[in-house]
């Protein structure tokens, strides 16, 4: 398996078991939307995210550990293709989660439900691109 | 425009080359091997710098490592 897919695989997995369980959360017990900065749920987004980036973090280490040539090895052409590919399609999410966050949100809502559609749009959108290059490597795997 | 696909001789080449692996001929070229793996399958069709790469690993003329077949 492509150094790149492994990457693409382990970051939806910790989306998964970060993200995944924080958004959980929030839709079973919105938090109420005037209220700011509220801290049990800031510090919630801060074990979700700080979570999600030292998950991340190890997971490349293991991965170098276990592969060093292969994470060494700089991007080829059909790296480079699929992520292209994948970031175009990410982008679009990103941008209408962004619209509906920054300019159809403040009209209706404020506080933490604009920032949690605001995550959301990102998540989604690192989903997409992640998603697809999985996909596309799998496609194309011998 | 009518379909059709790429086909290519990379497995044959390799083996006349002395059982060359896919690693190696990746190295040669810039690639990873599960890039040469694909491209051999024909799974994923190399840009056309990578292609003549391939060819000029091998010796030989585009036209005998990739072929055009069409789908009519």
């Amino acid at each position: 398996m492509p150094h790149k897919e492994k990457i693409a695989w382990m970051t939806l997995l910790w989306i998964a078991v970060t993200y995944g369980p924080y958004f959980v959360h929030v839709a079973l017990s919105p938090p109420e939307p005037g209220v700011m900065p509220n801290l049990p749920q800031l510090w919630l987004l801060a074990l979700a995210a700080g979570g999600n980036g030292v998950l991340h973090i190890l997971g490349r280490i293991g991965l170098r550990i276990a592969a060093p040539d292969d994470a060494r090895a700089p991007a080829d052409e059909r790296d480079r293709d699929i992520e292209r590919r994948s970031i175009v399609v990410a982008y679009y999410v990103m941008m209408t989660g962004m619209i509906l966050v920054g300019m159809v949100m403040p009209f209706t809502t404020s506080g933490w439900q604009i920032v949690n559609a605001g995550l959301l749009a990102i998540v989604l959108a690192e989903i997409t691109q992640n998603g697809l290059a999985a996909w596309s490597y799998r496609r194309s795997a011998a | 425009m009518t379909g059709g696909t790429i086909t290519n001789q990379i497995r044959t080449l390799r083996f006349l080359a002395g059982e060359m692996s896919q690693a190696e001929l990746g190295q040669k070229i810039g690639v990873t091997r599960q890039t040469i793996a694909a491209i051999e399958a024909g799974k994923y069709s190399p840009t056309l710098e990578a292609a003549f790469r391939i060819a000029e690993v091998f010796g030989k003329p585009l036209g005998e490592v990739f072929q055009w077949r069409s789908g009519g």
